[in-house]
């Protein structure tokens, strides 16, 4: 456990990032209680309140807008969001124009890919708008009616109506499928994972997995997020063949294997940036060695 | 139906929508740097009235930074040389109290002295700090709203905190 400067672990408290044991950490310090008041106490001042829709109505009376026809009153709008895991690459448009427009007639319903392949079914009567080209930084839906999305991984999603706005807050979730892997983690939210027959709701730190078609049950998941998201690769008892799979995903190499168990199981790590440290952290543990058969070829034998 | 529209602010569908969006948003910010006697209700109502009437010439992806610099200025031009204050809601008085006197005595003097540390720090201290700790916004969150970068915001929320305790301690 890397010792936490004092100043990072306030810094993470107050990002609420903090994991169990830092959280510990962080308790132990010396001024936690002074600090924990402050930031209670912070609580109790006074925020006086903002409704939207009363002062969106001050302010069209305000500008004099032309009043909506008195046959169309503010009709309340339903959505449904779901996180419906997706395995695959989305196919990515790119075009230069603004806004994507969609409407629907009466009776009509329509299925709409989004740019990171979320879907979106809109009901009769809708229409719907968003940005294409910013669509990897800021998915944001304008929406008048109603519609069902299924949300893929990315950044947070937002719908957005004339009568208020819906955001599906951090749903993060990994999936990984590889040849004959399959690992699902959630992170923060639920999501749902269907895999063959089996049907499971995961809640923040439940994984699920399946090698070689077979369930394996594993610990819970106490990190905040995938560890390869911050540049290195982590496994925990986990078959030899998936780490050099993904080594081999890492650094563009080919790994050649010289009487080398693949079943053989691994915890550990290695970094995505440093060629020499990952192989050492591959090998080392398990007693191999390793040696460069040509620049794009690495061997590893037993020692 | 497949359409290209060219986004207009001055649609009135597109007006009510960023007004949800950026409304309280824009509310809460104004209040967290200016204070409590400063209306702010009044200064978003004036911002959007100007986007409304420059319509025509802002794109919708500009509206944003448009709102905040508009109420920014609104405000800086009436909250000039002004102290900041902002107010502790009051103490309810309680059916039954097992407090004793003293110990409700000595959290009113807590929260006057967090009062006036809370006027004393930095308008961007203030600002981030309160976003972070009464919205709960994440850094990141805040980061993209004030337009700076998150190690910006880290740092002014943690040095907003730190001034805060200190100063609670010596008043």
């Amino acid at each position: 456990m890397i010792e936490m400067k004092r100043e990072e672990l306030i810094k993470k408290w107050l990002d609420n990032e903090l994991s169990t044991q830092e959280f510990e950490a962080f308790k132990s310090l010396e001024d936690y209680e002074e600090l924990v008041k402050v930031s209670d106490s912070i609580q109790q001042l006074e925020l006086p309140d903002y409704a939207i829709t009363d002062e969106f109505l001050k302010l069209k009376q305000t500008m004099n807008l032309q009043s909506e026809k008195a046959t169309t009153p503010w009709v309340k709008y339903v959505i449904q969001i779901a996180a419906v895991l997706v395995i695959g690459l989305g196919v990515y448009h790119f075009t230069f124009n603004s806004d994507d427009q969609f409407s629907t007639l009466i009776a009509e319903k329509t299925t709409l890919e989004l740019p990171d392949a979320s879907e979106v079914v809109l009901n009769a009567k809708s229409t719907l708008s968003y940005n294409k080209r910013n669509w990897d930084s800021d998915r944001e839906i304008s929406l008048n009616g109603e519609a069902y999305f299924k949300v893929s991984k990315g950044k947070k999603f937002t719908v957005i109506t004339p009568s208020g706005s819906v955001t599906v807050l951090g749903t993060q979730f990994n999936v990984k499928q590889r040849d004959n892997l399959f690992e699902v983690i959630c992170y923060e939210g639920s999501v749902m994972v269907e895999y063959d027959t089996k049907t499971e709701v995961l809640k923040p730190g439940d994984n699920f997995l399946i090698i070689d078609g077979n369930y394996i049950a594993k610990e819970k998941e106490t990190a905040s997020n995938p560890s390869w998201i911050n540049n290195e690769s982590y496994f925990s008892s986990m078959p030899f063949e998936f780490v050099i799979n993904e080594f081999e995903r890492q650094y563009n190499l080919s790994i050649e294997l010289q009487d080398i168990d693949l079943e053989q199981r691994f915890t550990g790590s290695f970094v995505h940036n440093d060629k020499t440290l990952a192989l050492k952290s591959i090998t080392l543990p398990l007693n191999l060695t390793y040696s460069l058969k040509d620049h794009s070829t690495i061997v590893l034998s037993r020692e | 139906m497949q359409k290209d529209i060219r986004d207009n602010i001055c649609d009135e569908n597109l007006f009510s929508t960023l007004f949800q969006k950026h409304a309280k948003n824009l509310h809460d910010f104004l209040y967290y740097k200016f204070g409590q006697q400063f209306n702010a209700k009044d200064k978003v109502q004036d911002s959007f009235i100007k986007l409304w009437e420059n319509c025509g010439k802002i794109a919708p992806s500009k509206a944003k930074s448009f709102l905040f610099t508009v109420a920014n200025n609104l405000m800086l031009n009436e909250a000039a040389h002004q102290k900041v204050v902002l107010k502790f809601r009051q103490h309810k008085p309680k059916m039954h109290t097992n407090e004793s006197p003293e110990f409700v005595m000595r959290e009113k003097e807590y929260q006057l002295k967090l009062e006036k540390a809370i006027a004393n720090l930095t308008e961007a201290q203030r600002t981030a700090f309160l976003l972070n700790r009464i919205e709960g916004k994440k850094h990141k969150e805040i980061a993209e709203l004030l337009n700076i970068s998150t190690k910006a915001v880290e740092k002014r929320i943690y040095g907003a905190l730190k001034k805060l305790k200190e100063e609670i301690k010596e008043l």
